[in-house]
């Protein structure tokens, strides 16, 4: 039996791009990029509007703060700086770089050139950060603070390459083309997090990619293969920590508390370049996918690129489609703007079609209740926070969702069950935040 | 600026909709339907037609009437009339189930706010309504017995000659008839037009537990029940066979139907595996009470509908262990 775990969906996978090769989009005449693009502090702009920048250049950094350098990913002039409203609702600054079409590097790029076994535990936290590096599941933390965390608490590397959400391909693109990078980038994170064991964890929707990836290690002691069922949200690392090993993170701890960390493969890939290349996160891997996307495609894009830019390189938009998604379907963000930019944070863009609209009834079928990876009873929280009955969510532990979505994906009734429990932990935390 | 829709993820939803859903369970109620139309004639056929037709017309009126989204082709008024039929015996006289459906659909389901709201299973509550026509209601005929399909009325006259009593009164009696259990489980025995086929009941179950619409719990924890505490009567009372006494009970009434199609209604039983099997437990051992001490001689409906009452304890009781243990409790200990 696959290694799995209680609850989740299965779901039309929608993985149509599993045969399209990453291919590097053209560059765009501009890119805008954002000074956060992580969870922490605000970079602060280390450029002045005129100035001339390379790629590969830091441009942003806040060395006070828990935070993470951002780089320039074109080469060309800094046009202007202003202030754009992110999805999440707050300002944040951007730096609009014009493309001279050079492609210049920036000098300051170096190889690492020492035996990974001389360089200091230190010394790699310290070239990840200067790289740039951030989770790229979604959450964006920091991964240089990821690992100082992680040292003397965790003893196993989770990859994760579960890619649960429908329609990504491209962390399955990536383990078929450069296996490499994913199992030489996890063993610098072994050796700066001094952790002697590592496991790749994927779905057995891509085995052909788990067969990749488990012939280039060379000792399967220390970095493993494991394969879990394919199902919905298997990549949430509760779920995979707990197929691994049975122990079912409480809430507020960390995987760190019960032994293990988790990485991205993307992150293992950047982190393997910027030790041969000496270049930092300044290209994202995404899918461009959905019905409503003319041609589909796995894609190289500089962080900044506008998705239109992305769009129109993908053959533009059908005339049906309602919603730009970016991040999977089940818990991507929908844009309200083609203008937003792709950050290091960015897995995918989707166009998807109108959801057929009925009126929303709950049946009392049972099957969120069932889907429900954190055993909640979804149905009722929706009903009490729909009437506001903030005290009886609280009673049923609406904290405790992490609104994977898997309860309103299966809802045959089509209650928006998410959209409420979000409704009402926003209530109870300002509630919270008052008694403060 | 070109702007977009926004919406709150997930922003994929599965096909199965509520009409999907109640279509599944009207394919699963069809073979019990062609066997009746077979046993009894085509006047079970006409029946089921009127308590669908007036379900839906029904509810489709009483929406328009109060100005709420009509929701009458969503197919649950469809398998509510149905089962209403399928509760009265061939000889009901054509108003009856127009009748039932009335207050199935308006008196239980939508003044209680429509689907999903109403508190106990419309079908049963129209059962047990209709049950005050008594002697229409207990007026069964045996099988291949002609009755003309469209006449409003079948004649007192020709109840009263052929009137026979179902083989469930004759168990209350304490007589067995050997030969009959076989004819039981495929159907060729008197009683309401929905329930005499164990074997069509069984061809519906076997149909939506394939296409996942309900869990086994419920329906077998219900006969479980029922089968452990009748054998257990059987053999404590000295019965010759309580094996056989047991297969009788299981075999008889409408223990299938209501365990496989009333007693899984989603709207009226709990949202948890062991709620659900606590709910089929009390369905069981309330049939097996009120069939053995009560006056009447089937407890299924009865059990169902009180069962039906205490599904908001059930779910409180049984509330599913939070992944990660109950933060609550956790803050408190610490």
């Amino acid at each position: 039996m696959r290694r799995t775990f209680l609850g989740g969906v299965h779901m039309n996978e929608h993985k149509n791009t599993a045969k399209s090769p990453i291919e590097t989009i053209t560059p765009p005449e501009y890119v805008a990029i954002p000074m956060q693009q992580h969870i922490g502090a605000p970079c602060k702009p280390l450029v002045n509007i005129g100035d001339t920048v390379l790629i590969g250049q830091k441009i942003g950094d806040n060395p006070t703060a828990l935070s993470c350098p951002i780089h320039s990913s074109i080469s060309g002039t800094v046009e202007r700086m202003e202030k754009r409203l992110t999805t999440n609702g707050s300002f944040v600054e951007y730096i609009v770089i014009k493309n001279d079409y050079k492609g210049a590097v920036s000098s300051e790029l170096a190889p690492h050139t020492i035996l990974l076994g001389d360089t200091s535990s230190e010394k790699i936290i310290q070239k990840v950060r200067e790289a740039g590096v951030v989770g790229m599941g979604g959450a964006s933390f920091p991964t240089y603070a990821k690992i100082q965390s992680a040292i003397g608490k965790a003893s196993v590397i989770i990859i994760n390459c579960a890619e649960c959400e429908p329609y990504l391909t491209i962390n399955h693109r990536l383990m078929l083309e450069h296996p490499e990078e994913i199992i030489n980038g996890t063993k610098i994170l072994m050796r700066a997090a001094k952790i002697k064991k590592a496991i790749i964890a994927i779905e057995d929707n891509k085995l052909d990619a788990a067969e990749k990836i488990a012939d280039n290690i060379t000792d399967h002691s220390l970095i493993d293969v494991e394969v879990f069922k394919t199902k919905y949200p298997q990549g949430d690392e509760r779920q995979l920590i707990y197929a691994l090993s049975g122990i079912e993170l409480k809430q507020g701890q960390l995987p760190a508390d019960v032994g293990f960390v988790i990485f991205n493969a993307e992150s293992c890939a950047v982190i393997y370049n910027a030790f041969t290349t000496g270049m930092p996160l300044v290209s994202k891997l995404i899918t461009v996918d959905g019905e409503c996307m003319k041609s589909p495609k796995n894609l190289s894009v500089p962080i900044g690129i506008s998705f239109k830019d992305i769009i129109d390189f993908c053959g533009g938009l059908t005339h049906n489609c309602d919603r730009i998604i970016t991040g999977g379907p089940m818990m991507g963000v929908a844009q309200w703007d083609l203008n937003s930019v792709a950050i290091k944070a960015t897995g995918a863009i989707l166009a998807l079609p109108a959801l057929t609209e009925t009126e929303p009834h709950c049946i009392r079928c049972g099957r969120c209740v069932r889907a429900c990876q954190m055993h909640l009873l979804p149905a009722l929280l929706a009903q009490y926070a729909s009437i506001n009955d903030f005290d009886m969510c609280k009673e049923l532990n609406i904290m405790s969702c992490v609104e994977c979505g898997c309860c309103t994906y299966i809802c045959p009734g089509k209650v928006p069950i998410v959209q409420h429990i979000r409704n009402a932990k926003q209530e109870l935390r300002a509630r919270q935040a008052l008694k403060k | 600026m070109n702007l977009l829709k926004v919406s709150s993820s997930p922003h994929i939803r599965q096909r199965d909709t509520t009409r999907s859903i109640m279509t599944d369970v009207v394919i699963a109620l069809c073979p019990a339907l062609f066997w009746s139309i077979y046993v009894f004639g085509w006047r079970s056929l006409t029946l089921t037609i009127l308590a669908v037709g007036s379900a839906v017309g029904f509810e489709y009126l009483f929406q328009y009437i109060t100005k709420r989204t009509i929701t009458a082709g969503d197919m649950s008024a469809v398998v509510t009339g149905m089962l209403i039929a399928f509760n009265m015996p061939v000889t009901a006289p054509l108003w009856l189930p127009v009748i039932g459906s009335a207050f199935a659909i308006i008196i239980v389901k939508q003044l209680f706010g429509g689907i999903g709201k109403n508190i106990v299973n419309p079908a049963l509550a129209a059962r047990v309504f209709l049950l005050s026509w008594s002697n229409i209601m207990m007026a069964f005929v045996q099988p291949m017995t002609s009755i003309s399909p469209i006449s409003v009325t079948v004649s007192s006259e020709t109840i009263d000659v052929i009137s026979t009593a179902t083989p469930l009164a004759t168990l209350k009696t304490g007589m067995l008839d050997q030969s009959l259990l076989l004819e039981k489980f495929y159907g060729f025995i008197p009683g309401c037009i929905g329930e005499i086929s164990v074997l069509m009941l069984l061809l519906g179950f076997i149909y939506l537990l394939i296409r996942k619409v309900i869990t086994p719990h419920i329906t077998m924890s219900f006969i479980l029940t029922l089968a452990g505490f009748t054998f257990l009567y059987g053999y404590l009372t000295g019965n010759a066979s309580p094996f056989e006494y047991m297969l009788h009970h299981l075999l008889s009434g409408g223990l299938f139907l209501g365990a496989i199609f009333m007693a899984t209604d989603y709207t009226t039983s709990p949202f948890s595996p062991s709620g659900k099997i606590i709910f089929g437990i009390g369905c069981g051992l309330l049939t097996a009470l009120i069939r053995i001490f009560g006056g009447y001689p089937e407890g299924v409906s009865f059990a169902i509908l009180i069962m039906n009452s205490f599904i908001w304890y059930l779910d409180k009781w049984t509330r599913p262990r939070v992944f990660g243990g109950n933060p609550e409790k956790a803050e408190k200990k610490g």
